[in-house]
């Protein structure tokens, strides 16, 4: 029996050994197995500070569905995060359809006598009433932390429903308080998809080994490009752009498509991820179950990985040759337009902060436009990365601190104010200690912002001229307010309260 | 309105409330007891709806969170938060630190109250409150804060002043215009001769809020939020307190101020010179626009959109100062029989007279159906319309102003699509800013 046909799926904790308290280096970490690595056994904080839980990604997804109503059993503030989230939303369905829409969120409001009797039942006419009103397509039956604690059963609740409603109900077990691991938001999200919209068993084998979903032709020119919301439109449409120079026509998979159509996955003759740390339980389940072959590794961000990630794609396809003069073409045309930018980054020094994959793959980036990284803050750390780690170690002249920690910014306000970088580049909400330091910042993720392929280096290469030509926000914000940090705590290791398993650098 | 959900609730939970209010007092250092997803959530929350305003000093992901696992649902989470409030004290530089709970820890039972009278026994200033989001929404959490801030950190029997108040009724952030809104509620209240504690603002102090006790009234400018906490107020420190609505524009701020004037023995003489002081130079201003504002027609329907404060307190203003016609006010909180006769009652004694019609919808997308059965969409060759219109509400009714053709404002959580840093609508500064903002809606394309 596989994960999908469990009601909920694995933390990434148990499926992938993921940790996240760790203080080591970029050399200790390329070093893999054998050497101390908090994979074996991840470190406690007796001091943390708080991030997000699951639910966020979560909802980040399935927000985007359209003709989805996303349904949140929970006390009445989960899923408040819905609000910057909605922006997103309206931006993205104004990019692909031309129109601006807000998602539609429902929340059970749990309150203090449903926790004591149980929300079943609240549950039940919430979605049978959410079905009548909206009229969706499908309903997300999102879980909480509360019926996590109190043990309502939202799967026996959709299997009861279900025949009274035409909305297809998808659970989607996000109990925040079940893993440290966010990134198990996107095995929970897929695992609710592949469950409902995907169930096999409906398939029929076709002569070349691959099994679309019943009724469906296999495209095998079609590559499913996987996107969990770490993409804008302006992000897929580079990837579409290479992927069409090879002769590949690409089906983006899952954000913002239509729950009906996302059968469409199961025709494809290959599904690609752009990063490991999201996809791999959903391309295990295509693979197995519909036969789709899967790529998973390498990440389109910076010049370098944007060219292997094509170039696995082109070997698939028998299209090496192709890809290698697409490669060609594009290196130079992107390093000549990129030359008036290097003497203003050549040897400053950067810290990058984000999920692993994306801060990994963009610190190689940053170094190809000539910057020099001193600290890595990677939000968890599991097997997938280390091929990622070693790159950085052979292309660094000196070894620098690698942090793993799930935000954690008074470990990074103690790092920044030792290695006074020139720049930093974190995650959304995670700018701030930097700025309040004074050190020039920027996003490193943003789905109105180009990341990806060649043209992503540029843009970003773009954006970073920008802001050093002109950090005075950040250096007067600096010079008027302060973290809240006390003054000792400057002077000790920023490693002090990794407990346990994990290592002090 | 539903019975078994909230559509886009317009609020997050008693928690996030709860850690706003911390965040936004003097040195404030709130320490969640929680998984670790909830103060991410927050962040996320009021990056999306506080008009651009996330955090503070210690906010959002700099909060300190014990981030309870499986390991301490099953075991019991005390030892975890011993260890992370000794922590928290030792690296976290802050005045007051609050102790939040989540619905996590305290469906397991976590007896938080020892461990912080634990640590207040060594001095430490801390207080806590029990917030879990099955609590209620961040509006109760802003009351519950002000609740534990009162009982366990102000100091009792103080000598009371005279001309000092308290002032509260505005739950920071979750307003996204709560400093302006403050701000200028404070400047006329020293106008009148009175010394202000306000909690919030960069003007209070540690030392004030400890003395708040001293005063002889406390002014909560709200029929709906803090109330609780004005009670208990009054049953610890012998203070009274007076529960008007949040003054919006020259004729609500004129009647407040009459109010507060006789409510804290303020000479009436002293108070008319204020009101006709700041009249005076309110209409200096308004002078200059007479033109345009009839010359390119500028009065308009109006459906208002808000919270239990916003919701009458605008259409007040709309009605009483700018003669236009709210024809619909749609309050979307979930509040009490009480509350909800309050807040009606407001509506009633308008001083225009104007006729509204006040409904309580939580869900936004429900209210272009109650517009309809006001004002039915008719046919043929003469039609009443409703337009010319305007939406004030949050940023998600646009969809509705889009649909009947109206301009829109966002003022209401959540607001996502405006800056906001010192821009409030309260008293006659913030009615001049909220006719600049509803006029500049409309001619923006002029």
């Amino acid at each position: 029996m596989s994960h999908i046909d469990q009601k909920t799926p694995p933390k990434r904790e148990d499926r992938l050994g993921a940790c996240i308290a760790h203080g080591g280096t970029i050399c200790e970490m390329a070093a893999g197995k054998g050497k101390k690595s908090c994979l074996q056994n991840d470190g406690d904080r007796s001091f943390t500070q708080g991030n997000i839980c699951l639910l966020l990604p979560a909802l980040a997804m399935l927000n985007t569905l359209p003709d989805n109503v996303v349904l949140q059993h929970s006390a009445i503030g989960c899923g408040s995060c819905t609000h910057s989230q909605n922006a997103n939303v309206r931006f993205g369905s104004n990019v692909r359809q031309g129109k601006p829409k807000d998602a539609v969120w429902l929340n059970t409001a749990m309150n203090e006598t449903d926790v004591i009797t149980g929300g079943e039942e609240k549950l039940e006419q919430a979605i049978i009433e959410a079905d009548r009103r909206y009229k969706p397509f499908s309903i997300s039956v999102v879980s909480g932390c509360v019926p996590g604690i109190i043990g309502d059963d939202i799967d026996g609740v959709v299997q009861r429903i279900q025949p009274e409603v035409n909305a297809k109900l998808l659970p989607i077990h996000c109990e925040g308080f079940k893993t440290k691991i966010w990134a198990t938001a996107y095995d929970a999200v897929y695992h609710g998809i592949g469950r409902t919209l995907l169930r096999c068993g409906e398939q029929s084998a076709t002569a070349d080994g691959l099994s679309p979903f019943k009724g469906l032709e296999r495209l095998s020119n079609t590559v499913n490009l996987m996107n969990v919301s770490s993409m804008g439109r302006i992000d897929e449409l580079e990837l579409e752009r290479l992927l069409k120079a090879l002769g590949l026509d690409v089906n983006v998979f899952p954000v913002f498509s239509h729950p009906e159509s996302m059968v469409k996955a199961t025709q494809a003759g290959l599904s690609i991820s752009t990063c490991p740390t999201h996809d791999d339980y959903f391309l295990s389940y295509l693979e197995e179950r519909f036969g789709v072959p899967a790529l998973i590794q390498h990440m389109p961000i910076g010049i370098e990985n944007t060219g292997l990630w094509l170039r696995d794609v082109a070997a698939r396809f028998g299209t090496k040759g192709l890809s290698e003069q697409i490669i060609a073409e594009e290196e130079r045309e992107l390093k000549a337009a990129l030359a008036e930018f290097r003497p203003l980054f050549e040897g400053k020094r950067v810290f990058i902060s984000a999920g692993e994959f994306r801060a990994l793959a963009t610190a190689r980036l940053l170094e190809e436009l000539g910057f020099t990284v001193v600290g890595i803050r990677s939000f968890h750390h599991d097997r997938f990365a280390e091929v990622e780690y070693e790159k950085l170690a052979k292309s660094s002249s000196e070894d620098y601190v690698v942090d793993i920690a799930n935000v954690q910014p008074f470990e990074e306000a103690n790092l920044l104010r030792r290695l006074k970088p020139d720049l930093f580049l974190g995650h959304a909400n995670g700018n701030g200690t930097a700025s309040k330091l004074g050190i020039p910042t920027h996003v490193i993720y943003h789905t109105a912002l180009a990341y990806i392929g060649y043209k992503g280096v540029y843009e970003l290469a773009r954006r970073l001229y920008r802001q050093l030509k002109n950090p005075a926000y950040n250096r007067k914000l600096a010079e008027n307010v302060r973290l809240p940090y006390r003054d000792d705590w400057y002077g000790a290791s920023p490693f002090t309260y990794i407990t346990k398993g994990g290592a002090s650098a | 309105m539903s019975d078994n959900f909230i559509e886009r609730p317009r609020y997050t939970c008693a928690q996030g409330g709860a850690a706003a209010t911390v965040t936004a007092l003097p040195g404030g250092i709130p320490i969640l007891h929680s998984p670790s997803g909830c103060s991410g959530n927050f962040a996320w929350t009021q990056n999306g709806g506080a008009g651009l305003q996330v955090g503070g000093y210690c906010g959002t992901l700099a909060i300190p969170s014990s981030s309870v696992q499986e390991r301490e649902v099953v075991f019991g989470g005390d030892s975890r938060l011993r260890e992370q409030v000794a922590n928290s004290i030792k690296i976290m530089d802050g005045s007051i630190y609050a102790v939040l709970t989540s619905c996590v820890t305290e469906i397991i039972g976590d007896d938080i109250k020892s461990v912080v009278a634990d640590f207040k026994k060594q001095g430490v200033p801390i207080i806590g409150a029990e917030t879990g989001g099955f609590k209620g929404n961040s509006y109760r959490g802003y009351d519950l804060v002000l609740q534990s801030l009162f009982k366990d950190f102000l100091e009792r029997g103080v000598i009371k002043k005279k001309k000092r108040v308290n002032l509260w009724g505005i739950i920071p952030t979750y307003d996204p215009f709560w400093r302006g809104n403050l701000e200028e509620v404070r400047r006329l209240l020293e106008e009148l001769g009175l010394e202000v504690n306000s909690f919030f603002l960069n003007d209070d102090t540690v030392e004030g809020i400890r003395k708040a006790g001293s005063a002889s009234l406390n002014i909560v400018i709200s029929q709906a939020y803090g109330l609780d906490a004005a009670k208990l107020f009054e049953e610890l420190h012998d203070t009274p307190y007076i529960s008007l609505p949040l003054p919006v524009g020259a004729s609500a701020t004129e009647s407040f101020l009459r109010s507060v004037g006789k409510a804290a023995k303020v000479s009436a003489k002293t108070t008319e010179a204020v009101i006709s002081f700041e009249k005076k130079r309110y209409y200096h201003y308004l002078e200059p626009l007479t033109d345009c504002f009839n010359d390119l027609d500028l009065q308009r329907y109006a459906i208002v959109v808000g919270d239990a404060s916003y919701a009458p307190a605008l259409t007040k203003s709309l009605a009483d100062d700018l003669g236009w016609l709210p024809e619909l006010t749609v309050c979307t909180d979930p509040l009490d029989d009480e509350t909800e006769e309050t807040i009606a009652a407001q509506l009633l004694s308008l001083e225009s007279e104007y006729d509204t019609n006040l409904i309580f919808e939580t869900d936004g997308g429900q209210v272009i159906g109650h517009l309809r059965n006001k004002w039915p969409v008719t046919t043929g060759k003469y039609q009443k319309t409703f337009a010319p219109a305007f939406v004030v509400g949050s940023s998600l009714d646009r969809e509705l102003a889009l649909e009947i053709g109206a301009a829109h404002l966002s003022v209401s959580f959540p607001v996502t699509n405006r800056a906001v840093l010192d821009r409030g609508y309260t008293g006659f500064r913030g009615g001049l800013r909220l006719i600049e903002d509803l006029l500049g809606a409309i001619v923006a394309g002029r």
